[in-house]
C-alpha cells in the first residue's frame, strides 16, 4: 500500500505549491505576521478577520484550505465550519484551538476539521500541516475526517460509538487507544510522529510522553493482532513515528 | 437567615402559648357550669372530668415546656453551626482570594523576565551590524519564546487536570517507573548518571491500582527531574516502591542540597519558587502539577528533606490500591 517512487502522492510532493489559502483570525499581530511566511513558502493567501467574511470568501474565492481560529468575532471558527460542511463544501480545513481541551479536540473531529494545532504553534509545524492535508485530501470530495464510520479491510472504527471492530468483533480499547486509531485511520499512509499524536491525542507535550505512545501503540496492536514487523494496518517508521498503511474508506 | 431565625422562634413560643391557652379555657368551662348541674352525682363526675381535663392542660402545658427547652438547645445550636459555617465560608473565599492574588503576582513574574528578554533582543535584532550578534538576538528571542511556551503549557495541563475526567485503567507500578527511568535518560541533567530504581520481587504479581497510566507517569516523571535537577553528579537519585497491602508508596529519593524548611511547605503551591529554585530552569509548576495528578488519584504525596548530613530529600506518594477489579469507565 504504501506509494511508489512515481506514485501521484511522490508526484504532487514534488510540485510547487500555489494553492489558494483562506486565513481567517482575528488578532492581526498573528494574521499579518503568518500570512507573509505562508505566501513565502509559496502560497496565495486570503486573509479574513472574522467567521461570517470567512465562510463568504469560503464560497466566492474557492480555496483549496481554510485555516480557521476557533474564537473569532461574529461567528466562530466551530460555527463557520459546520456550516461549510451543511452546505456540502468539503474544502480541507484545520482549526487553530486556542486551548488544548480534550473536547475542544474532540468537536474539532466531530465537526470534520482536517487537522488542528494548539496554539501557540511553530509556523513550521502549520506548514507541515497544510501540506499534509493537501496531499491526502482530493478536491471536492468528503474526506475522511468529517466520516462517521471508517474502515480498513475488516477493521472498522464507528466514530460515534467510540467502538472498534475487527471481523465483526468489537476490540477491547482504552479510550485514549482508541482516539490513537482515529487519529491513524483519519490520517492514513502519513508518517505521524509521536510528538504530534501526543498533542492531538493527549492534548499536550511532555518529555516522557513519547514513550507513552509506544505504549498504547503496543496495546492497540495487540488488540488489532496487528504484528510490528509484518504489519496489516500500522507500521513503525524507525526514528520517526507511525503510519496507517492499510487504505482507508469512509462513510456517513 | 434572618427570616429563617423567626420561624424558629414561633416554634419555639408556639407550644408554650398552646399550653397556657388550654388551661385557662379549662379552668372557664370547669366553673362555668349552672347551678342546676350541682347536683351531687353530678357534682362528682363534673369533679372528676375537670381535675382530668385540668391535669390534661398542666400535661400539656409540662410538655410545651420540655419542647421549647428542647427547641431552644437546637435552635442555639442551629445558630452557632450558621455562625461557623459563616466563618469558614467566609475565610476559605479570602483564602482563595488571597491564592489567586499570590498567583497572579507569581505568573506576572514568571512572564515579566522572558518578555523583558524578548523586548531586549527584538531591538538587538534591528540595531546590531554583524552577523554573529544578529544570530545571538534571534537565539535569545528563541529561547525567551521558548519559556513562554513552556509556562503555558504547563498552564494548560494544570487547568486540563481540573477540567477533564481521568482515565480508570489497571495501571502496573512497577512498569510505569521503569518507563520513567527509561525517559529521563534523554534529560540534559541526567549527565550519564543512574537512577536507582527498587522493585520488591515479593508479592509477585506487585498489585495494581487503578488510574490514568499518563498522568501517573508524568507526575513521577516530573519528581525525578526534579530530582536530577537539583543534585549534582556525585549525588544519588532513586526510586523505590513498596506496598502495605493497602496502598503502594512510591518513593523518589536523593542526595542533593535539600530543601530549605521554610520552602518545604509552600513547594506544593503553584509558581512557588524555593530559595535554591530560583536560578533552576522551569515553570514553577512541576510540583502543583504533581499534587493535582495524585489528589485526583484519591492518594497523598508527602515530603521530608534535610540539608544537614544526612542530606537529601525524599517525596512519598501513597496512591491507594484497588481492592475490587476495576473495569473500563467511559471517558465522559
Amino acid at each position: 500500500m504504501r506509494p511508489g517512487p512515481f506514485s501521484t502522492f511522490n508526484l504532487l510532493k514534488m510540485l510547487p505549491d500555489r494553492s489558494t489559502l483562506l486565513l481567517a483570525d482575528d488578532d492581526p499581530t498573528i494574521a499579518d505576521s503568518l500570512a507573509p511566511f505562508l505566501e513565502r513558502a509559496g502560497f496565495h493567501v486570503l486573509v479574513v478577520s472574522d467567521g461570517v467574511n470567512a465562510l463568504e470568501k469560503a464560497q466566492t474565492h474557492h480555496p483549496e484550505l481554510i485555516i480557521l481560529d476557533v474564537l473569532m468575532p461574529r461567528m466562530d471558527g466551530r460555527e463557520t465550519l459546520r456550516r461549510l460542511r451543511k452546505a456540502k463544501i468539503w474544502t480541507p480545513t484545520i482549526l487553530l484551538t486556542q486551548v488544548g481541551e480534550a473536547s475542544e479536540r474532540a468537536l474539532a473531529l466531530e465537526e470534520g476539521a482536517d487537522d488542528y494545532l494548539n496554539k501557540p504553534f511553530d509556523p513550521h509545524e502549520l506548514l507541515a500541516r497544510i501540506r499534509a492535508v493537501l496531499r491526502r485530501v482530493r478536491p471536492g470530495e468528503r474526506s475522511l475526517s468529517a466520516a462517521w464510520l471508517l474502515t480498513a479491510n475488516d477493521l472498522s472504527l464507528d466514530r460515534r460509538a467510540r467502538r472498534a471492530t475487527l471481523s465483526g468483533e468489537t476490540v477491547e480499547l482504552t479510550p485514549k487507544a482508541l482516539a490513537v486509531l482515529e487519529y491513524l485511520m483519519t490520517h492514513p499512509d502519513e508518517a505521524v510522529t509521536r510528538e504530534r499524536l501526543l498533542e492531538a491525542v493527549w492534548g499536550w507535550e511532555y518529555p516522557a510522553g513519547t514513550r507513552t505512545v509506544d505504549t498504547r501503540m503496543a496495546e492497540l496492536r495487540r488488540a488489532l493482532d496487528d504484528d510490528p514487523t509484518d504489519p496489516r494496518f500500522i507500521e513503525t517508521i524507525p526514528g520517526e513515528g507511525y503510519r496507517f498503511i492499510a487504505s482507508v474508506h469512509g462513510e456517513g | 437567615m434572618l427570616k429563617k431565625s423567626w420561624i424558629n422562634l414561633l416554634l419555639i413560643f408556639l407550644p408554650l402559648l398552646a399550653g397556657v391557652i388550654e388551661l385557662i379555657l379549662i379552668t372557664m368551662f370547669a366553673q362555668a357550669l349552672p347551678p342546676y348541674m350541682m347536683t351531687a352525682d353530678f357534682g362528682v363526675f363534673a369533679f372528676v372530668f375537670g381535675m382530668t381535663i385540668r391535669n390534661l392542660g398542666v400535661v400539656a402545658f409540662m410538655m410545651g415546656l420540655f419542647i421549647t427547652g428542647l427547641l431552644l438547645i437546637f435552635y442555639n445550636r442551629t445558630l452557632r453551626r450558621q455562625a461557623e459555617t459563616y466563618t469558614l465560608v467566609e475565610g476559605a473565599k479570602l483564602e482563595a482570594e488571597q491564592g489567586r492574588r499570590r498567583f497572579l503576582r507569581r505568573l506576572d513574574h514568571e512572564i515579566k523576565n522572558p518578555l523583558t528578554g524578548l523586548r531586549a533582543a527584538l531591538v538587538n535584532m534591528q540595531e546590531v551590524k554583524t552577523e554573529v550578534d544578529r544570530k545571538r538576538a534571534v537565539d535569545n528571542a528563541s529561547n525567551a519564546v521558548e519559556r513562554l511556551t513552556r509556562l503555558l503549557t504547563d498552564l494548560r495541563k494544570l487547568s486540563d487536570l481540573g477540567e477533564r475526567p481521568i482515565e480508570l485503567w489497571q495501571v502496573d507500578v512497577p512498569d510505569l517507573l521503569q518507563d520513567v527511568v527509561d525517559a529521563a535518560h534523554v534529560l540534559p541533567a541526567y549527565g550519564g548518571r543512574e537512577v536507582n530504581l527498587l522493585i520488591p520481587k515479593v508479592p509477585s504479581p506487585f498489585p495494581m491500582i487503578t488510574g490514568d497510566r499518563d498522568l501517573l507517569v508524568l507526575a513521577v516523571y516530573n519528581l525525578v527531574e526534579n530530582a536530577l535537577k537539583f543534585t549534582c553528579e556525585t549525588d544519588s537519585v532513586e526510586i523505590r516502591v513498596n506496598e502495605d497491602g493497602r496502598a503502594i508508596l512510591i518513593e523518589v529519593a536523593d542526595s542533593g542540597v535539600g530543601i530549605p524548611a521554610e520552602d518545604v511547605s509552600k513547594i506544593f503551591e503553584e509558581l512557588y519558587r524555593g530559595s535554591n529554585a530560583r536560578s533552576t530552569e522551569g515553570s514553577g509548576l512541576g510540583l502543583a502539577l504533581v499534587y493535582r495528578i495524585i489528589s485526583l488519584h484519591g492518594g497523598q504525596i508527602t515530603v521530608r528533606s534535610s540539608q544537614e548530613e544526612p542530606r537529601g530529600t525524599v517525596f512519598t506518594i501513597r496512591l491507594p490500591v484497588n481492592k475490587k477489579k476495576v473495569t473500563l469507565l467511559p471517558s465522559s
